[in-house]
Parts: C-alpha cells; sequence; structure tokens
C-alpha cells in the first residue's frame, strides 16, 4: 500500500470527513431515539449511557495509539477480568484498603502491558499473535486463580461510589475518563510520541531509519494500554458490586469496533483519538436507544456492524472513486454524475 | 461535494428509521408493560419459560418485553436492567445469573418506583419483593423418591449417581431423598456415586454399578448429565428393563433414551408454568392484588400457589415420561 499524497485528498481532510460524517450519525441517532423514546435523552438516562460505555471507552481510548504503530491489543478485555479478581483478591484475601488494592491492580496492569511490548519489541514478533497468546493467558489466569467459580462482592460503599453514585453531578467515573482521554488525546495529538506513533504505523524500517527508538516507543503504546485496562477493571468493579472472572469478555473487539469507527486505520498510521471518542459515543448510543425503541437486543449487533460497514465505505469510496476516474483516459466519457472538479488536465 | 453522498446516505437511513416510529410508543402507553430477564436470550429452558409468560401476557392484556445477554458479558444484565429502569417499565421480572451484581441494579430501579420480582435464580432479598421458587430442595427430594419406589413398586436396590460429594444443591436433595426414603422401608440405597458433572463420567460409574450390584433394580442421576450417562451404560449393557433409570434432567438430552424404553422418568419444573406464574404474579404485585404477607396466589387458569415467606412456590415439580416429553423442546 503506498499512500501518495498527489491528487487524492491529504489525510488531514480525510479525517476530517470521516469524523463529521460520524458526528452527524450520532446526532440521528440522538434525534431518532429521542423522538421515538419518552425517556431516552432524560439525564437519568445520558448518564447510564456513559456508565455503560466508560470501561469500553478507556479500552478504545488506548487502543488507539496501538492500532496507529499498526499493531493491537487483543488481550485488553482478559486482563480487565484479570486485574478485576486480583482486586478482589487484594482487598479481600490480602486485607488491602479498596485504594492501596487498586494502586496495586494498577501496577499489575503496566506490568502484564510490560510482557505484550517485551515479547512484541524483544523477540518481534507480531502484536495480533503475542496478544492473542495473552488474551488466553490472563484470561486463564483468571479462571485459575478463581477455580472460575470464586466471586469477589460486598465491596465497602466508599469503593461502589466510584462505579454507581454521582460526584460533582456527574457520574462518578466520568472524571477518571476524561482525565485519561484528555491525557491519550494529548499524547497521541500534542507531542512528538504521537507523531512517532504514527511515522511506525506508516512504515516501522522508515521509522527507525529516522531515528525514532521504535521499540521504546511501541513499548509505551502497550504498557499504556495494559495500565488503563487495570483502571477499566477497577471502575467495572465498582459498577457491578462484583468481581468474576468473565468481567470483560469480549471488550477487546468493541473497543476496537469503536477505535475502527472512529477512523483509525487497521494498517496503522492514520486516525485520531477525538475520531474513537465518536465510535464509543456512536455505538453505546445506538446500544442503548434501541431499549427506548424497543428493539431486541440482536439488532444492535447487526446496526452496530451495518454502521462500522457504512464508515468505512463512506471513507473510503471518495478515493476509490478517484483513483478509478483518474485510470480512465480523460476526456473520453463525460461522467454520468456530477463532477465538480474536473481532475483533466 | 464527494462529502454530501455519506451524508445523504446517513440522513436516508435515519429517516427510514423515523417512518415507523410513531404508532410503537402511543399505544403501549397505556397497558402495563412487564420486563422478563433471563439469563441468556437464546437458552432453551428460558426460550420455554417465555412462551409460558407470553401466554399469560395475553390472558391479562399487559405488554411482555423479553430481552436478556446474547453473549456472556456479566454486565449485561446490569445495563439491560438500567435501561428498562430508563425506560419505565412498571415491573421488571429477573432471573439472576450474578446475584449481588444485579441486585444493585434492580434496588436502583426499586428506588425509581418499578416493582421488581425474581424467578428462576433470586437476587437479595432487599432486591426484590417477591421471589417465584421453581422447587424447594423438599419437592425435588421427595418426587424423585417417590418416583423411584413407583417404578420399583417399592421394594428393591437403588443406587444414586451425584454431580460430586460436595455439591450443595445435591446433598440438599439427598437429605430429603434420604427422610422420604423412611416411608418406603423395603427401598435400599446402596451406593451414592459422583460423576463430576460429566456424562462419559457417569456412564463409567453406572457401568460399574451395574456389575458390582446384580440386584440393582434402578439408578437414580440427580445432577443433569448423569441422567443419559447412566441410561448409555444401562443400554450398552443391555439391561433396558431389567435396571430402571430416572433422575433430574433436561427433556431433549434425554427424549432418545425415554422413547427407546431405557429411561422411564426425567423430573424437573414445568417451566412454561414458571413464565405463566411469573407474569401473573408481577401484574398482580402492581394492581395491588399480591401483597407482602400473603400466604398465597391465584394465577389464573393456574389455579392457586401456596407463598412461603417471600417465595411463590411453583410446587411439585413436573415429571417428564414417554406421553409427554415430546411436548417440550429444552
Amino acid at each position: 500500500m503506498t499512500r501518495a499524497p498527489s491528487q487524492a485528498p491529504g489525510w488531514k481532510s480525510v479525517v476530517f470527513r470521516h469524523e463529521t460524517v460520524l458526528l452527524a450519525v450520532l446526532a440521528a441517532e440522538w434525534c431518532y431515539f429521542n423522538a421515538v423514546g419518552a425517556r431516552f435523552g432524560t439525564l437519568d438516562n445520558t448518564y447510564d449511557i456513559v456508565r455503560h460505555s466508560v470501561e469500553i471507552g478507556l479500552l478504545a481510548l488506548v487502543m488507539t495509539p496501538v492500532i496507529l504503530t499498526g499493531g493491537i491489543d487483543l488481550s485488553v478485555g482478559s486482563l480487565l477480568g484479570l486485574c478485576a479478581i486480583l482486586f478482589g483478591k487484594l482487598w479481600r484475601d490480602a486485607g488491602m484498603s479498596p485504594a492501596a488494592a487498586a494502586a496495586c491492580t494498577v501496577g499489575i496492569g503496566a506490568l502484564a502491558g510490560g510482557l505484550n511490548a517485551t515479547l512484541i519489541t524483544e523477540l518481534r514478533l507480531p502484536p495480533l499473535i503475542v496478544t492473542l497468546g495473552t488474551y488466553s493467558l490472563f484470561r486463564g489466569l483468571a479462571e485459575a486463580i478463581t477455580h472460575g467459580s470464586d466471586t469477589f462482592t460486598n465491596f465497602p460503599s466508599s469503593f461502589l461510589f466510584l462505579g454507581q453514585e454521582r460526584w460533582l453531578g456527574l457520574p462518578a467515573q466520568a472524571p477518571v475518563f476524561i482525565a485519561v482521554a484528555v491525557a491519550v488525546w494529548l499524547l497521541v495529538h500534542r507531542t512528538t510520541f504521537g507523531r512517532s506513533f504514527r511515522t511506525i504505523g506508516f512504515s516501522p524500517e522508515g521509522a527507525r531509519y529516522a531515528g525514532i527508538p521504535v521499540e521504546r516507543r511501541l513499548a509505551l503504546a502497550y504498557v499504556l494500554a495494559g495500565t488503563v485496562s487495570a483502571i477499566a477493571a477497577i471502575i467495572y468493579t465498582a459498577r457491578l458490586g462484583q468481581a468474576r472472572a468473565d468481567a470483560g469478555t469480549g471488550y477487546e473487539l468493541f473497543a476496537i469496533t469503536a477505535v475502527v469507527l472512529g477512523g483509525t486505520s487497521i494498517f496503522g498510521g492514520v486516525g485520531s483519538v477525538h475520531g474513537t471518542l465518536l465510535g464509543i459515543a456512536a455505538i453505546a448510543v445506538l446500544d442503548n436507544g434501541l431499549v427506548h425503541a424497543r428493539q431486541p437486543r440482536e439488532a444492535a449487533g447487526v446496526l452496530t456492524g451495518l454502521l462500522l460497514l457504512l464508515a468505512l465505505t463512506s471513507s473510503v469510496a471518495p478515493k476509490l472513486w478517484a483513483a478509478r476516474r483518474r485510470k480512465r483516459p480523460a476526456p473520453a466519457a463525460p461522467s454520468p454524475l456530477p463532477s465538480p472538479q474536473s481532475k483533466a488536465p | 461535494m464527494k462529502k454530501i453522498i455519506p451524508l445523504l446516505l446517513i440522513a436516508g437511513l435515519a429517516l427510514a428509521g423515523c417512518g415507523k416510529s410513531p404508532d410503537a410508543s402511543a399505544g403501549a402507553a397505556k397497558k402495563l408493560t412487564i420486563a422478563l430477564l433471563p439469563k441468556a436470550k437464546g437458552n432453551a429452558y428460558f426460550i420455554s419459560c417465555r412462551s409460558g409468560a407470553d401466554k399469560a401476557a395475553a390472558d391479562l392484556g399487559v405488554d411482555l418485553i423479553f430481552d436478556g445477554p446474547t453473549d456472556t458479558d456479566p454486565a449485561k444484565q446490569n445495563e439491560i436492567v438500567d435501561n428498562w429502569t430508563n425506560l419505565g417499565v412498571d415491573v421488571i421480572a429477573a432471573a439472576c445469573e450474578n446475584k449481588e451484581a444485579l441486585s444493585t441494579a434492580l434496588r436502583k430501579a426499586q428506588a425509581k418506583g418499578i416493582k421488581v420480582i425474581t424467578y428462576d435464580a433470586d437476587a437479595q432479598p432487599d432486591a426484590r419483593s417477591f421471589f417465584v421458587n421453581q422447587a424447594t430442595p423438599e419437592g425435588i427430594g421427595s418426587t424423585l423418591m417417590d418416583e423411584a419406589a413407583r417404578l420399583c413398586d417399592k421394594s428393591g436396590e437403588y443406587a444414586i449417581i451425584t454431580a460430586t460429594l460436595t455439591a450443595a444443591n445435591q446433598n440438599e436433595w439427598k437429605k430429603y431423598i434420604d427422610e422420604r426414603n423412611a416411608t418406603y422401608p423395603d427401598m435400599k440405597l446402596v451406593a451414592f456415586r459422583p460423576c463430576d458433572d460429566d456424562k462419559d463420567k457417569a456412564q463409567a460409574e453406572a457401568t460399574a454399578l451395574l456389575s458390582t450390584y446384580p440386584n440393582l433394580k434402578l439408578i437414580m442421576a440427580i445432577c443433569s448429565p448423569g441422567v443419559p450417562g447412566a441410561a448409555e451404560a444401562v443400554k450398552q449393557a443391555g439391561k433396558i428393563g431389567k435396571v430402571k433409570v430416572m433422575g433430574l434432567g433436561l427433556p431433549n438430552e434425554n427424549k432418545s433414551y425415554v422413547h427407546a424404553g431405557v429411561t422411564d422418568s426425567v423430573i424437573l419444573w414445568n417451566t412454561e408454568d414458571l413464565g405463566y406464574l411469573t407474569v401473573q404474579a408481577s401484574v398482580a404485585l402492581v394492581k395491588g392484588t399480591l401483597k407482602p404477607g400473603d400466604k398465597s396466589f391465584t394465577a389464573g387458569k393456574l389455579g392457586t400457589f401456596e407463598i412461603r415467606g417471600d417465595n411463590i412456590l411453583l410446587g411439585k415439580p413436573f415429571i417428564f415420561n414417554k406421553d409427554n416429553i415430546d411436548q417440550f423442546n429444552f
């Protein structure tokens, strides 16, 4: 794949267009569900949409830099499960306070991300294979530790506050999400790290020749993914008031869907954090709104799939169209469709 | 210009959706809405509950929403209940996959004035008004023993295959089986063997039982993989009819053995009745005809049910045999 910046619109405007489409989709969803469901637009429901999407949202946020580098992390959902269990174990069996247990859990998440990073950068194994391995490993550990049946519950209400109550008028987990979102946005869009993620995604070898410490940048992306997975695990536990080995099953795929829907290329190099945020919102609103439209849950899966395909098509169609027209002998056929800017020389 | 095409597509899609919107919510406003939550939406057991629930909803003229998780995410049940709470349904009737976790969401629903009932698997007591209890250990134990005695003409040796020796449910049932056994002095329990909830292991155990106890008249399996496992062993040993098989299980996995005459009775509860009773109780709870402290409850065509504490008892388990097993699909 060569990405010639020739006459095709630059990536900046492609991203811009993609996000505009997504924003329109989101607005259309909101208007439609608001018209159909009497209580869809209430503050309570809006807050529930936020509550239900924070964990997957956090995973999607940190999945963005990973995918920008051309990698993938399939282990985040399993790591969420493992961290939830370890948090429960540290609190109940090791007698730690929830705060101390949370701090340790975040550390463990970072270590787990470090394991992914080491295997990917030191052994030069493809991220897909490495994280497919740790996907099974982390879930397996969570099941082994609990023998598949132990459940951690009865957390103190001061801890459950984080997942279930309001703080400053917002769902208590929202500030955590906002903080992580701002941090990741700054990292990707306002630092040289972000630029190097994209460069690695375009061409790892090129990045290496350009003097970018590719291994260290990659490691940063995977450690960040692990760390934030642990934070998501703690919020998840607080929201449900329960930690079990199957926590977060399938979340990695939801996160990847949100990222790709947000306009990040699965091949790396192109994408944005705000696109991911819109992607999360579009999926979360659809999922919630269908209940208010009294549609069955299966519809959410179908429509999310269609939305993703539609978004992908709408972002590549103009490029393909332009490329096809360029190939065709220029003066021959007058295009049946309106073509405002003729590219013929 | 190129931007417009995808936008038009989206707008078209949104408009297409808008066309059918208004009548969906208008008619529903007056009717009561009962939301029925299964543990898993595709599970045949709950689909069978639903068909009973649909009948009750039709009888009573209420709207029934049946929705549940389609994947294994344990957070999904909570999200569905939260959504229903915001939607403003009248009753939520839930089968809890995760007792503690779902209780949180159910309490929130109660705080918003929604009535909550549980069925099949209970929540914490303060998170619901009533639990529609499909079977008490006492009912299961005594029905199993009565049926075994009937099949053996009240005399002979029998063996039990259980899940594991430490399984809490099974041991509770065993207690009531023993208690009931006292009323059949000629029925003699010769072995109580675990099969680790595994069909192959149950078959191996049953084969061993058949050779160890030549006078064995009946094998009773009290975990669901045990019944087809024991039946397969009896069939392969060529002892069909000489050694009877019965136990606690699901109709579908035992159908072929029941028709072949290997297994005589499969015992469980009537899942359709469970769904029917749940919806009847839900509606009565909103209308005020079912209140805490009531001792009995009349559920339409099914008749009257006993209430013990805050448990509405579905009553005696149901016996599936050659005559009726084909009517059930789960």
